[in-house]
């Protein structure tokens, strides 16, 4: 510590500095030293700027690039799904926010949550199955745990909480948008429903997919490492990717009116199904439009199909004697009957049993059989089926045919809904001889309930056909009209003055000796007609003894329509005949929709002595229950081998498409499938005769309709039957 | 520079008297030596580093903020977590910074082995495993929420160490056996007891310093060359034995192509700094601290400092290390003794290799340390350290009018054409 400089300082303080050399020497080095040090560290200094501008500036824009890759994502939004709303506004079907439950088992191993313990608590609250759950939790990919599972999806905000409060790690929830329903049943069978990802699976929710989902056009956005969309200025307008609004023409309250009338109908007469169309004849827009069985969208896993079906469009029918005035309207447009003409209905028999008519080796009857030869008007009232035969033939099979088909039938009617079918009217050409007779009082044809309608309301509107249509408006995301449908004339079927002649004919139906009293309405003079038709047997080929539809279509007021009504009750058991049994139904929605529309009643004396009459005439016949005039039944009358080059249609229905296939081939039928599953419907109908070689279309059950959280075994499986039923 | 004044005197009118009563023909100068066994302060602390230091925490606390607020937001619910913590550390330092400028150094000097000695004791302590562990290193000591790294404190008190050493050893420091050995092995003690923590970064640091302060005191560069030599095989093994060391450096070698392991942070980093651009994508809007780049607030802040604030923004904090390395070093040439050099020259070298090495590692010019960027990057121990050797370098920056006490070690070279006295004659004269 003592050095030699020391004693030199002491003596020499500070300002003068006599310069030892050693010690100058050393500072000196010192000095070099430190600025060695310094360059070394300045150098460092330049080198990481050096990099610096290399990173930034000479490989920035490479880099940039990689770094946007990660980054950036071009996400598909799920733009929020447009709303159906009834005519007036009211909503129908709409997308609301609700969690869903999903886990992060990678993290939760990690962390050390017990995946046992988990998935009990989570089952307990969820209402879940265990075993299920813990299966998902420990499924792996590529020999690791998931990052992600689902464990429940669009839970109950009840259920959220409960799951927010076990608060296990690793459990999250996501928002979904879920289609709800707020009125359950109402409308069902034309909403259809969306799967739980928000994609139409039926109804107007398929149809209508386009529209109702909006654009998914791809849209850049910063998302961080975990893939979380951080933020992007498109994003902000929701309102443009969101799906367009839909406004039917649907009224809630007729809807609902028709929906309760008809499940009153088919419960009444104990029968298996049936379906109602409502619409105003004016302008073809559909009031109302239901179907029984029916079910709720909300949860459509929980429904058979057949629940689901619906029927006013996808059921053909053999309509019966609801066809006649068509045939009517026909033969007086073509001018080969005059409106006081009069047919001997008293028929053909060796025996001279009277109301039988032989055709070759077949026989047509009337229930209600008349010696005395009746007017067309009368054919109507009494619904004679030998007086619609001999109409018919005098039209012939190429002008009936031509005539059917103006009206609509044998063709969908284009409403967008999926499933409509055309029903089935065959072309003149292939009709045998008793074709002609038979199809001039519905029977060996078939129609929808649509159609029915749809063809009444063109006798209602003065001989046009208009375009029935389900959907008055498409609204986008802005508010701003982008489709409108107007009404559409299809085309003048029959003259007004022939369409005036026939609705004066049918309202003597709801009238004294008509054959459907029990479809007159309080203060309406209402038109319209019977029909009780046997359903085709399709096992043993033929028709049933004991299987019927039963159906009613009319319009009201008979003077100035405002709305037309068609029902059809299928297989009714306490009572077969459409008077009765459907009559009723049409009354009631007719009442209810009549008071609804606000559409003064009639006045004045004679009308006003006539429905008072016809009230008292409804209440006895209904009072008096069976005693009232029955409609005659259009008996089995095809009866027939098949001929040479001919086969039965094998009934396949319920069967899988392979056994179903080799059926077909056995008996030497081509086919065309269409769908999934097991043989839902086919066509033609089991028991048709046809030709060799004739293609049958199979029309199979859509498995892949079913919902993520049923397993496919709850879904049943049609185990009847559903011959009559054409799903496209 | 007034503010300072008031902040560093006690008052004008006492460090006027002072100056008067320090000239060089006063004849209280000998009572004053008395008082005061040390060279008599004659003027203020170096305003230039002081100034730069404060807006570079100053800055570190606002880019700390910017890199951790969604990161903060994600893991504790709470987007000023770090915000708050950093300004809490940061109110803390400024104190202290003054505190310790006020000291004089040539105190610590009897402090120098009792602090070694605390510090071998945490960093043993440490190494034993009974320190906090994270990461799978026992680097930490908790005390109640307070976590204090040892291998921080090691440094410092190395540099200590070194200065009080070396500046007894004078001429002797040319000598194996008193210059160089003893030193060697001290600070290898430190090294082994860093290596078994595990914390590589901290024993490369410790022996840079040794080396750097052994070549200041004017060790003989052979026998540095030579244990660097002898010290380079053991380094490459360590680092290609240890398995996360060797992924480190092949990491290093090429980020890219082990992106999606090891090199993952560091490809992550230099599309941070490729973003940036020439003025950055504004502050607040990198998207690299979205997660994709891990610790973003801490050892790789610098990477979103160059997203942020581009190549602009990193000049500009280039600078400012640059400003207080240059000034620490001017502060080693000034100072009145060897004590203070080695202090200055230890500390300011301290700063410097942190921040260039930190900027290197970060631009992928160096493998991964672990080591921070000094005054910027988010953590209490880090910056109080680095505060507390700042306060010392600043006290060392103060114009000192050499003393003949005994006992103490003085350097005179050519002070007769210093600034300093001249300068402090001035002010005196000016008072």
């Amino acid at each position: 510590m003592k050095k030699r400089t020391t004693n030199r300082r002491e003596e020499a303080p500070v300002v003068e500095k006599p310069v030892e050399d050693t010690s100058a020497k050393r500072a000196r080095w010192m000095r070099i030293r430190i600025g060695v040090l310094a360059t070394c560290v300045v150098i460092g200094a330049g080198m990481v700027t050096h990099r610096a501008w290399e990173l930034t500036m000479v490989h920035g824009p490479a880099l940039r690039a990689m770094a946007e890759q990660q980054q950036l994502r071009d996400i598909r939004l799920a733009p929020k799904r447009g709303t159906i709303y009834d005519r007036h506004g009211a909503e129908l079907a709409v997308s609301v926010d609700v969690e869903s439950v999903f886990a992060n088992p990678r993290l939760m191993h990690a962390r050390g949550v017990d995946f046992e313990r988990t998935a009990t608590q989570l089952a307990t609250t969820l209402r879940v199955d265990r075993d299920v759950l813990l299966t998902r939790l420990r499924s792996t990919y590529r020999g690791r745990l998931r990052y992600f599972v689902w464990i429940k999806r669009q839970v109950s905000p009840v259920e959220a909480d409960a799951v927010r409060a076990l608060d296990i790690e690793g459990i999250q929830m996501s928002e979904e948008a879920r289609r709800f329903y707020p009125n359950r049943e109402l409308a069902a069978h034309m909403l259809g429903f969306a799967n739980v990802d928000g994609v139409g699976i039926e109804g107007l929710e398929l149809s209508m997919e386009d529209r109702l989902r909006g654009a998914v056009e791809p849209v850049a956005a910063v998302r961080d490492r975990q893939g979380r969309v951080v933020f992007s200025d498109q994003l902000l307008d929701e309102r443009a990717a969101q799906g367009d609004d839909l406004y039917l023409t649907i009224d809630k309250t007729i809807q609902h009116v028709a929906e309760r009338e008809l499940a009153l109908g088919v419960q009444t007469a104990e029968a298996r199904a049936g379906s109602v169309v409502v619409l105003d004849p004016r302008n073809g827009e559909i009031l109302a439009m239901a179907s029984y069985p029916t079910f709720n969208p909300n949860e459509p896993g929980r429904y058979p199909l057949e629940a689901r079906r619906n029927r006013a469009v996808t059921d053909r029918l053999e309509p019966g004697s609801t066809i006649k005035p068509f045939t009517v309207s026909a033969a007086l447009a073509a001018g080969v009957i005059r409106p006081d003409q009069v047919f001997d209905v008293a028929g053909n028999d060796p025996n001279h049993i009277i109301g039988r008519l032989h055709i070759g080796d077949d026989v047509i009857r009337d229930t209600h059989p008349r010696a005395e030869p009746i007017t067309a008007s009368e054919v109507l009232i009494y619904s004679s089926n030998i007086g619609a035969a001999l109409i018919g033939t005098e039209l012939g099979r190429h002008r009936l045919y031509r005539s059917f088909r103006r009206f609509g039938f044998g063709e969908p009617t284009g409403i967008p809904l999926p499933g409509e079918t055309g029903g089935a009217l065959r072309h003149h050409t292939r009709w045998y001889d008793l074709d002609l007779a038979t199809i001039s009082f519905g029977q060996g044809m078939s129609v929808t309930t649509l159609q029915l309608a749809t063809a009444m309301a063109a006798i209602a509107n003065g001989g046009r056909l208009m375009e029935p249509h389900l959907i008055g408006r498409v609204v986008d995301g802005h508010g701003a009209t982008v489709e409108e449908s107007l009404p559409r004339v299809q085309r003048q079927v029959i003259p007004a003055r022939t369409a005036r002649l026939v609705a004066d004919m049918l309202t003597a139906v709801t009238g004294d000796s008509g054959t459907g009293p029990q479809a007159a309405i309080d203060g309406y003079l209402v038109a319209g007609k019977t029909g009780t038709a046997q359903k085709a047997d399709h096992r043993h080929g033929g028709y049933t003894e004991d299987l019927y539809v039963a159906s009613f279509v009319g319009f009201v007021p008979a003077q100035d329509p405002r709305l037309v009504i068609a029902v059809v009750i299928d297989e009714p058991i306490v009572n077969h005949y459409g008077g009765p049994v459907a009559g009723p139904v049409f009354r009631r929605i007719g009442q209810a929709t009549l008071r609804h529309l606000g559409v003064p009643a009639e006045t004045g004396g004679e009308a006003l002595a006539e429905i008072e009459r016809r009230l008292a005439r409804a209440e006895r016949a209904e009072r008096a229950g069976a005693t009232a005039p029955a409609e005659p039944v259009a008996e089995m009358i095809v009866e027939r081998e098949p001929g040479e080059g001919e086969v039965v249609v094998p009934d396949v229905s319920g069967r899988t498409i392979r056994a179903g296939l080799m059926e077909l081939r056995r008996v030497g039928l081509a086919f065309h499938v269409e769908g999934t599953g097991l043989v839902f419907a086919q066509d033609p109908a089991p028991g048709s005769v046809v030709a060799r070689g004739t293609t049958v279309r199979l029309m199979l059950e859509r498995a892949d309709m079913r919902g993520d959280d049923e397993p496919p075994a709850s879904v049943p499986v049609p185990s009847r039957t559903l011959a009559n039923v054409v799903r496209p | 520079m007034k503010l300072l004044d008031v902040i560093l005197r006690r008052t004008p009118d006492a460090d006027a008297k002072r100056r008067t009563a320090s000239t060089p023909d006063a004849d209280a100068a000998p009572a004053k030596a008395k008082a005061s066994p040390f060279p008599s302060v004659v003027g203020p602390a170096d305003a230039v580093l002081y100034g730069t230091v404060i807006a570079l925490i100053a800055f570190g606390v606002v880019m700390v903020f910017s890199a951790s607020a969604v990161f903060a937001s994600q893991r504790y619910d709470n987007g000023y977590f770090f915000l708050i913590r950093q300004g809490i550390f940061a109110l803390v330092a400024l104190p202290m910074i003054v505190a310790i400028a006020r000291v004089d150094y040539h105190r610590y000097q009897r402090f120098t082995y009792p602090l070694l000695a605390v510090v071998v004791g945490l960093l043993a302590f440490t190494a034993l495993g009974f320190g906090h562990s994270a990461g799978g290193a026992a680097r930490w000591i908790a005390i109640g929420p307070v976590h204090i790294q040892p291998a921080e404190m090691a440094k410092v008190a190395l540099i200590f160490w070194l200065a009080y050493s070396l500046s007894r050893k004078r001429e002797k420091i040319r000598t194996f056996s008193v210059g160089f050995l003893p030193h060697m092995l001290g600070a290898g003690l430190l090294i082994l007891l860093c290596l078994k923590q595990p914390d590589f970064g901290s024993s490369v640091m410790i022996g840079m310093l040794t080396f750097i302060l052994l070549f200041t005191a004017g060790a003989r560069l052979g026998y540095i060359l030579g244990a660097g030599m002898l010290a380079a095989p053991v380094v490459y093994g360590l680092v290609m034995w240890v398995e996360y060391r060797r992924l480190r450096m092949t990491a290093f070698l090429d980020p890219f192509g082990t992106r999606q392991g090891a090199g993952y942070q560091v490809a992550e980093s230099l599309l941070s700094f490729g973003s940036g651009g020439l003025w950055g994508v504004g502050i607040g809007d990198s998207r690299q601290k979205l997660f994709y780049l891990p610790e973003a607030h801490t050892d790789f802040i610098s990477a979103i400092i160059g997203e942020e604030l581009g190549f602009i923004g990193l000049v500009v904090l280039i600078i400012g290390f640059l400003i207080v390395f240059v000034r620490g070093m001017r502060t080693a040439l000034k100072a009145a003794d060897d004590y203070g050099t080695y202090l200055a020259v230890g500390i300011t070298m301290f700063f410097g290799m942190q921040a260039f090495t930190n900027l290197a590692v970060a631009m992928g010019m160096l493998p991964t340390k672990g080591l921070v960027l000094p005054f910027i990057s988010y953590g209490g121990s880090s910056l109080l350290v680095n505060s507390a050797a700042l306060g010392v370098l600043l006290n060392v920056s103060r114009p000192r009018q050499a003393v003949g006490a005994a006992g103490v070690t003085r350097r005179e070279g050519d002070g007769a054409k210093s600034p300093r006295v001249l300068e402090a004659v001035a002010q005196g004269g000016t008072a």
